[in-house]
């Protein structure tokens, strides 16, 4: 067989992979319409304010995970303690923080140290001291050993009380009845929900203050609007199909609620995991699936939490090299489950769609920048074919991204002419050079290198305050090592 | 056929499919703000013409036609009736009749689609509670649509019209666990009316089901009528599945009837761990000093979750701060573990500190900042 002949099939291979793909995002599309036009209409009914005033409400945990983050920490915890929720408490888990992030807690909230038990139900770095407050909210501060985003939250599981943990960040900020919507996943059925995922929002550029978004805008600057609509494309054409199809494979960090006590039958968070939220997400399918229990874990798009992304290349590169390495860690944790037909809808469908599609895709979108200019060298390139066929994948991408736009409107965050203007130019042109780089990014993660520690090296910007000008320091030194 | 054709086809399909999904993002944002500007406006308008006819009854300003249909007007009439007491509610439930918004509602109801319809007129009635919509509240706690019969119930509750609670209660083991929690919350604003309904539903179910007397447990025991004291006595003595058990004793806390002290005492020495650390915390709910030996025992429970809770109940009877001092600077680790915790959160720690401050400090002051401050 000539090369000619090997380039000719291996064409044939990468057509029918892009069609098996794009059914699959027209699918996910078509169930994620049908999803949230069926629960569109229960959140308009009341449904948040007859659990504000229940008595039936389960109280909750927060857990947020720390380190080095003494420029937003206080005022993300004042702003978690006002959630409408009706009863809360704070576990904040301080990862060996060297910036003062504990020494800023104490002041803010007059911790007390005390010698109080700590169950470690689940093991982590060891635990130097337990600090309490005791005002509208309780708060307990986990001052720990640092051991990475995992360890942490792991901590802050067994310093929980409450039989339902919500695990956050220290730098988003939350609406106000966002706990609440989620939470009202969790009553509808106690008993086989242990998973809630909630709805992340790029947070660039909109007005904050006191811990409170003024008015949702479209960022304005490139990166942070090109992951706009990635957001909006994952969390609103992509999540709500599988969370139809109880086979959602990640229930986000920034906005996770656990049952604990599934949390803690599965071992807990995996320390030194690079996508320990997708980790734990998939450990408690499997473990439920397995073992036949009957289970449920759901997404909930109108519990909306606010966080701030990448604005530059570089921490944007961190950042998606991180989340690709978690994603090749879980794709070998969990391959006995591809196309295994005892994990169901999540084995033969969304954990086989994201090894093929989110796992194997860059390599072959890869590989295509080498083979097309060689194909074409050797004459066996169909350049006609080629050239409509590339038309095709460009407007299956922006159907993609319209429907997403089109789903968003419905919670009528982007008012604006100028913000409609905004995103549809950016559909336009993030074929062109964004995802060309997301690509070589998830190369790179697969070849290895770039070393990247667990807790990521987001540097924050700091939200744009509406009123008062910056109390805290320039957000730039909020930067994790 | 060659392989371009039906690739150019898709193609041409799926960008028309993008020029149409241009033009009605931009269509749909141009409809939807000019949509909410004008509900907006609409029902502020609404407000003021429904406010002038509570304020003069009689007054001239017209009621639009088609008052009944419009969201917008039920929108208003609703905020204007929550804000409302007395004689003038009388004037708007008046006007209400007047503009047959009710019969409106109820047709909405009725229909078979569209659901979304349906909620709102199910929700509406709930909210203006009038009496007119009793018969229909009632037949749609069995509509197929869950939203619909909790806003029946809620309707139902918000009238207080007590013929329902039968109806509300036999529903309790069919349900979702959502709707049962409403049914629930609904139960509870009926008060002590509710009692013997809930009362004789876990009394007849509690030996086939799990859920629903679950679920009434935990509403008596929010409504709190200590009529229920001694049934849930009776469940528990019938030796009820351990999940209703704990609920009966949560529940015997919460009444916080000294009746249940002798059944809640022996329930902490229980062989579920589970029910001995629900008795200890209903004992300190209790207040009941009779306890204090058999919570200072629990202290020394294997269970960390018992020795917890007892530590708790202990910082709040009279008498148990003695049993955690005790415990705290006793022998065994554990005890002493779930003593100081509990100190510390009643604020034990900063009273010791206080007072040694101001010269008044005792022993077991120091004892308690030294065992607190001793770190890990």
């Amino acid at each position: 067989m000539t090369w000619a002949r090997v380039l000719e099939w291996l064409g044939y291979g990468v057509l029918v992979y892009f069609i098996a793909m794009q059914a699959y995002i027209l699918g996910l599309n078509l169930i994620s319409t049908w999803a949230l036009r069926r629960d569109h209409h229960l959140n308009r009914f009341g449904r948040v304010t007859e659990m504000l005033s229940s008595r039936t409400t389960p109280p909750v945990s927060i857990v947020i995970p720390a380190y080095n983050e003494v420029v937003g920490i206080v005022d993300s915890v004042r702003s978690m303690s006002l959630l409408k929720y009706p009863r809360i408490e704070i576990v904040i888990a301080n990862d060996g923080s060297t910036d003062g992030t504990l020494e800023a807690l104490i002041d803010a909230f007059k911790l007390e140290k005390v010698s109080i038990p700590y169950r470690a139900e689940v093991a982590t770095a060891p635990v130097r001291a337990i600090y309490r407050g005791r005002g509208a909210v309780d708060i307990t501060v986990i001052d720990k050993e640092n051991g990475g985003r995992a360890d942490a939250l792991n901590a802050g599981l067994n310093a929980a009380r409450y039989p339902y943990v919500l695990c956050t960040d220290a730098d988003v900020i939350f609406e106000g009845d966002a706990l609440m919507r989620a939470m009202t996943r969790v009553v509808e059925d106690r008993e086989r929900t242990v998973a809630v995922g909630g709805n992340i929002r790029p947070i660039n550029g909109s007005p904050v203050d006191l811990g409170h978004l003024v008015k949702a805008e479209v960022p304005k600057k490139l990166i942070p609007r090109m992951q706009m609509l990635e957001y909006l494309r994952t969390f609103l054409a992509a999540r709500p199909a599988w969370s139809a199809m109880n086979a959602l494979p990640l229930v986000s960090g920034a906005f996770g609620i656990w049952k604990r006590s599934a949390a803690i039958e599965v071992g807990g968070f995996t320390p030194g995991h690079m996508g320990e939220d997708m980790d734990m997400t998939m450990r408690l399918h499997r473990h439920h699936l397995k073992n036949r229990i009957p289970y449920r874990i759901v997404y909930e798009p109108t519990a909306v939490v606010w966080t701030e992304v990448p604005e530059t290349v570089r921490v944007l590169r961190r950042q998606r090299i991180r989340w690709h390495r978690g994603l090749i860690q879980a794709v070998r944790e969990f391959l006995p489950m591809t196309f295994n037909p005892r994990y169901k809808v999540v084995g033969m469908l969304t954990w086989a769609a994201n090894v093929l599609f989110e796992f194997i895709a860059p390599i072959i979108e890869f590989a295509g920048w080498f083979i097309i200019p060689l194909a074409w060298f050797l004459g066996v390139l169909n350049v006609e074919a080629f050239v409509w066929l590339l038309l095709l994948a460009f407007g299956m991408g922006l159907l993609n991204t319209l429907n997403a736009l089109l789903l968003d409107e419905s919670y009528g965050y982007f008012d604006t002419k100028t913000d409609t203007a905004r995103l549809l130019v950016m559909a336009l042109i993030e074929n062109f050079g964004f995802r060309q780089l997301t690509v070589w990014w998830r190369i790179r993660a697969m070849l290895g290198g770039a070393a990247v520690k667990s807790w990521g090296n987001m540097e924050r910007r700091g939200f744009v305050r509406s009123v008062s000008p910056p109390q805290a320091p320039p957000a730039s030194s909020a930067s994790r090592p | 056929m060659s392989l371009i054709e039906p690739i150019q086809f898709a193609t041409l399909v799926v960008l028309v499919l993008n020029a149409l999904g241009v033009a009605a993002l931009i269509i749909l944002k141009a409809i939807n703000r000019s949509r909410r500007r004008r509900a907006e406006a609409r029902k502020r308008s609404h407000m003021r013409l429904i406010s002038r006819h509570v304020a003069f009854e009689h007054s001239t300003d017209p009621v639009p036609a088609k008052a009944a249909t419009d969201p917008a007007f039920i929108d208003a009439l609703i905020d204007v009736r929550n804000a409302l007491a007395g004689s003038d509610l009388e004037k708007l439930e008046r006007l209400v009749a007047r503009h047959g918004v009710v019969d409106e509602l109820v047709s909405d109801l009725r229909r078979s689609f569209p659901k979304v319809k349906r909620l709102r007129a199910a929700m509406a009635l709930a909210e203006l509670a009038d009496d007119e919509a009793v018969p229909v509240l009632l037949e749609h706690l069995d509509d197929r649509e869950p939203e619909i019969r909790v806003q029946a119930a809620r309707g139902l509750g918000r009238m207080k019209w007590t013929p329902a609670i039968d109806a509300i209660v036999a529903r309790f083991g069919m349900e979702t666990p959502w709707v049962r929690a409403r049914f629930a919350d609904t139960l509870i604003g009926f008060g002590s009316a509710a009692t013997w309904p809930l009362v004789a539903y876990v009394t007849v179910n509690h030996r086939h089901e799990t859920a629903g007397p679950v679920a009434a447990i935990r509403t008596l025991a929010a409504i709190g009528d200590d009529e229920a004291v001694k049934p849930l006595i009776e469940v528990l003595h019938a030796g009820a599945d351990p999940e209703v058990a704990i609920a009966v004793i949560e529940a015997l806390g919460h009444l916080e009837n000294p009746m249940a002290a002798p059944v809640l005492r022996s329930a902490t020495r229980d062989a579920d761990w589970r029910i001995r650390a629900k008795a200890v915390t209903a004992l300190g709910l209790l207040a009941d000093t009779e306890s204090l030996e058999d919570l200072a025992a629990a202290l020394h429970d294997p269970e960390w979750w018992v020795r917890r809770n007892a530590a708790a109940a202990l910082g709040v009877i009279p008498g148990g701060l003695d049993r955690l001092y005790e415990a705290l600077t006793g022998r065994d680790h554990p005890a002493s573990e779930a003593a100081i915790e509990a100190l510390v959160d009643i604020g034990e720690l900063a009273a010791a500190r206080a007072r040694i401050e101001e010269g008044n400090g005792r022993t077991r002051d120091h004892d308690l900042i030294s065992v607190a401050e001793a770190g890990r």
